[in-house]
């Protein structure tokens, strides 16, 4: 069991919506970014380009931060989720400049003012100070909501697959740009992508075997535009559907 | 742990309506995300989960307060809710009774669920002077669809309930993937790129979608309506046609021939710098591979020309047969609630109020429930005094409207101005009395942006801050204290009658429910080959056809086909002007995490884009000096502005794409919060106006550039380079939420 993420650039907008889902889901201070948005806006040959690698911690398979951490604070959980015991993290920093992806957040005074620097904290961040404490001179990164995993698997519910035990930046994305699963197994919905669609990860010569791949390509050339029938009912609401019965009958009988 | 509960409500982070899931402890939010049990299938924005923000925001209004010194000075003491409303009623009781009700005028920002209060109480003191956004956004396609379809809209069909998805999609000066605007919702185009073949974008820059996209078209800004023609061109000397919609359904098909056939692919080449290929290429793909629809961006709706461009391309969907096909542009059946606009439209609009509405004589379609707000501007300046008490809601006609300098003058004239917003913003700077409004996650209310398949609920899951309330309580406050037989005793009694339609409804059991909608195979598609709109089958126009030639525009006095029309101000209709100012400016530039002029208070949301950013090309940057990350200053005949230069390929040589809607919240008041220092709208003019709506050119213009000296930047906001701090709010922060 090894957990990733595939992130499909055909689909990001670079809405920033799983940034700020994860401030919420983690209740990050104010100057803390676990995911951010690398904006891409190239011209190769005259052909100009406009990508966003959304990107985070690649929970790398041959993680360069545990093997530099000299208090065992950063480690790698068995499905391969790297985390850090902020109770051990001696804020040496080492881990930050050996990530070669600079996916790795030290948490200095200054980055955590509160949301309105002079002001009293809000409800929401007095909440967090208890729900989610952060301790400045640690270092932080994301951890795949691994809170969420755990939680939803002790549920008997499956990540990537069921929204309690997936990653809040997965469920929330309007694009449906991200999807979660076993790299592990050859059947999941993760690894198929990877497969069809030429899944890579970024700079993969640093040879640490992310767990973050991306998948890029074309929009449009489907071959097919008939709705599948749980499309045709809207099925999803079904439920809560109700009708101008006056169109209703003038349609009845026509139809 | 605390007492946890879960609220379900519905976002209006922009006009959507995406489902909210909130977690609350104790009384206290402790996490947002969508409600997966939505429409929106548990997705949501930036915008809408940085809410968290306006919760307990320091910055917030908390009590009504007056203004203490001259307009502008940002000095006010707080006041009583009932001296707020005691004022208002007489100020408007002696305004009806000296001047006539139709000097009050009651204004609005973009459509955020609050549409149907500003009209309901307008109507009920028998005022139309409503002041809305509406002309430059959403109204043009109402009203000129409407010619279609009788009333509201022609929708993208995203959804597959008739069978098919769209095959060709068009997305016109729109980036619905960014923005569930307008009705529609992000998510739903998305997910129907699932089953597309052809995405066709016409943007005059590169989005990330335009990247990938079948095809780009970059037109220079102002010019979509001869591309449309163009289009229509192709499509009909190929023969490519919907012959049977065309031979059976339609109006006027062989004046349209005549009208298109000088817009031939090279012409409009020449014109919109579209190469005459990819017009070609898009409107063969639209003709040939069908059901497909165009998703209209309010950008066009921003040019003088909108409202012969909305009619070219409402043409082009019917000359392919996509009106009312699965997956094409229909016109939805509504939910058993009804019309929820209904709540004003029962008031008449009768010939005595209509007679007073600024502007009704020259822009028959946009000035005919609503004012021109241009001419309003233009009349008071003039020194005349139509209006004696503005009451606005949300919206920043100082921020939106053309000619910011002109605006600014105008509203300063206006004898009493109430503002009610969340924020101190350069509007309630320009008002007497400010009221604290209430945010969606603080509100019971009914949601709906226009006539689509849903309504939805607003939940309260916490309180207001201070004695801050809901704008339907406000308006319903006002209203009762004027005109009481047209109001309510609660608010629970008012969104009772909104939901009445609906079987056995209250708002209780709405509230509970969340959506009245309409949807899957209780969705009619084809509505003109049955009785829907008419017996024995047609559509509710004038000849029960789609109307090519629109008998109703000949009738106002308009053409009754599409046409061209260069912008006020362009390298063709102002040759001379565009000698001096030779790039061609659009504003049509919107970031994810704002929504208009909203948000720049927003720490999360700052934190995304801090300063307001114009996109030129890297040869553009070169020739005029500017760098990358300068700031750089944009001048056009009316003023000049600064904005952040952002070296971009993805547009024309020669283009400018700007920022639009911007303002500094933590700007001093006496600067309406620095509305001077970026926002593009310094640079417009309301002098060249459409002449069915009275749409400025926001969107298309002429302006030139050259980079900022040190010294030009000595205002406060540029003196932060720390990102996602809002600093503090220039003035008063203890007369607006402490003292008292």
């Amino acid at each position: 069991m090894r957990w990733g993420m595939v992130i499909d650039l055909t689909k990001c907008t670079r809405c920033h919506a799983c940034v700020a889902a994860c401030r919420i889901e983690h209740f990050l201070p104010l100057h803390v970014t676990w995911p951010r948005l690398l904006a891409l806006e190239t011209d190769a040959g005259g052909k100009p380009e406009l990508t966003t690698f959304p990107v985070r911690c690649n929970q790398c398979k041959d993680a360069p931060c545990v093997k530099v951490c000299p208090t065992e604070a950063t480690t790698q959980r068995p499905d391969g989720i790297v985390v850090i015991d902020p109770n051990k993290c001696i804020g040496c920093r080492y881990c930050v400049i050996a990530c070669p992806y600079q996916n790795r957040n030290f948490l200095s005074k200054e980055k955590d003012p509160g949301y309105f620097p002079g002001y009293e904290l809000t409800g929401f961040e007095k909440k967090g100070k208890k729900l989610y404490p952060h301790q400045v001179g640690t270092t932080e990164k994301c951890n795949f909501c691994v809170e969420r995993i755990d939680a939803g698997m002790e549920k008997g519910l499956i990540p990537g697959k069921d929204r309690d035990a997936t990653p809040a930046c997965v469920n929330i994305c309007q694009a449906r740009a991200m999807t979660f699963g076993n790299l592990d197994d050859p059947d999941s919905n993760v690894s198929v992508l990877i497969r069809d669609r030429k899944g890579f990860t970024l700079q993969p010569e640093y040879g640490t075997e992310p767990s973050v791949y991306y998948v890029d390509g074309r929009i449009g050339g489907k071959e097919s535009n008939k709705a599948p029938l749980h499309a045709q009912t809207g099925s999803n609401m079904q439920h809560l559907s109700s009708v101008d019965s006056d169109a209703k009958k003038r349609f009845d009988g026509l139809a | 742990m605390g007492e946890r509960k879960v609220h379900y409500t519905t976002c209006i982070g922009c006009h959507g309506g995406c489902g909210v899931k909130v977690t609350t402890e104790d009384g206290v939010i402790v996490h947002i995300e969508g409600n997966p049990d939505s429409l929106t299938r548990g997705t949501m924005c930036a915008k809408g989960l940085s809410t968290i923000q306006h919760i307990d925001n320091p910055y917030r209004l908390k009590y009504p307060i007056k203004r203490s010194g001259p307009k502008g000075s940002g000095k006010w003491e707080r006041i009583s809710w009932d001296e707020a409303l005691d004022t208002i009623e007489e100020k408007m009781k002696s305004a009806i009774k000296d001047f006539g009700p139709q000097t009050i005028a009651i204004s609005q920002g973009t459509g955020r669920g609050y549409n149907r209060y500003t009209h309901r109480l307008a109507r009920s003191l028998k005022t139309a002077n409503i002041i809305t956004p509406g002309y430059v956004c959403h109204s043009p396609r109402l009203g000129l669809f409407g010619l279609v379809t009788g009333y509201g809209r022609l929708y993208c069909d995203y959804h597959g309930w008739g069978g098919e998805f769209p095959k060709t999609q068009i997305m016109w000066a729109k980036q619905l993937e960014i923005s569930s605007a307008d009705s529609e919702m992000c998510n739903w185009f998305i997910q129907s790129l699932d089953y597309c073949k052809n995405l066709i974008i016409i943007d005059p820059r590169q989005t990330a979608y335009a990247s990938r996209a079948t095809l780009h078209l970059q037109p220079r800004p102002g010019t979509d309506s001869a591309l449309a023609l163009a289009m229509m061109n192709v499509i009909i000397n190929e023969g490519l046609w919907d012959k049977e919609f065309v031979d059976n359904w339609t109006y006027g098909f062989e004046e349209l021939k005549e009208r298109v056939m000088p817009m031939t692919p090279e012409r409009a080449s020449e014109i919109t710098w579209v190469p005459k290929e990819k017009i070609i290429q898009a409107a063969r793909m639209f003709a040939i591979d069908t059901p497909g629809c165009i998703q209209v961006g309010s950008s066009i709706e921003r040019q003088a020309n909108c409202g012969y461009t909305i009619r070219a391309i409402t043409c082009l969907m019917g000359l392919c047969g996509n009106i009312e096909r699965p997956g094409s542009m229909i016109s939805w059946v509504l939910p058993e609630t009804g019309l929820i606009e209904d709540f004003f439209l029962e008031l008449p609009l009768t010939d005595e109020m209509k007679s007073h509405i600024i502007g009704i004589d020259k822009f028959k379609m946009g000035a005919a429930r609503t004012c021109n707000p241009d001419t309003m501007v233009k009349a008071i300046l003039s020194g005349d005094a139509p209006i004696k008490v503005w009451l606005s809601v949300g919206g920043q006609q100082i921020v939106h409207m053309a000619n910011t300098k002109e605006v600014v003058q105008a509203i300063e004239k206006v004898e009493f101005m109430v503002h009610c917003d969340q924020f101190m913003g350069p509007m309630a700077q320009a008002a007497d009395i400010v009221l604290p409004s209430a945010h969606f996650l603080e509100m019971d209310d009914v949601y709906d942006m226009h006539p689509r398949f849903m309504i939805e609920a607003h939940n309260k899951v916490v309180e207001p801050p201070g004695e801050a309330k809901s704008n339907i309580w406000i308006f319903n406050e006002i209203g009762k204290r004027i005109v009481p037989e047209l109001w309510f005793d609660t608010v629970e009694d008012c969104l009772d009658y909104q939901v009445k339609k609906g079987q056995g409804m209250n708002w209780k059991k709405f509230s509970e429910q969340l959506v009245s909608g309409c949807w899957g195979k209780d969705q009619v598609y084809y509505k003109y080959k049955t009785d829907y709109w008419k017996k024995g089958g047609g559509f509710p126009t004038p000849t029960g056809k789609f109307e090519f030639h629109s008998n109703k525009l000949e009738e106002l006095g308009y053409d009754p086909l599409p046409l061209y029309r260069e912008p006020g101000e362009s390298p063709v209709s102002t040759p001379d002007v565009f000698k001096e100012y030779p790039i061609v400016m659009t504003s049509g530039y919107r970031q994810p995490f704002y929504f208009l002029g909203q948000y720049r208070n927003i720490p999360w949301l700052r934190s995304f884009m801090e300063y307001p950013t114009a996109q030129i090309h890297p040869n553009t940057a070169k020739k005029y000096g500017i760098k990358d990350g300068d700031w750089m200053w944009i001048e056009s005949r009316r003023g000049k502005i600064r904005q952040k230069c952002r070296v971009f390929p993805g547009i024309l040589e020669g283009v400018l794409m700007a920022t639009a809607n911007c303002f500094y919240p933590e700007e001093p008041p006496e600067t309406y919060h620095g509305v001077f220092i970026s926002n593009p709208n310094v640079l417009t003019s309301n002098d060249h106006l459409d002449p069915m709506y009275g749409s400025p050119d926001l969107t298309c213009l002429l302006c030139k550039i050259y980079p900022c000296k040190e010294e030009d930047l000595q205002e406060n906001v540029f003196k932060t380079e720390e990102y996602g701090t809002v600093q503090q709010l220039g003035g008063g922060k203890t007369a607006l939420t402490e003292k008292g």
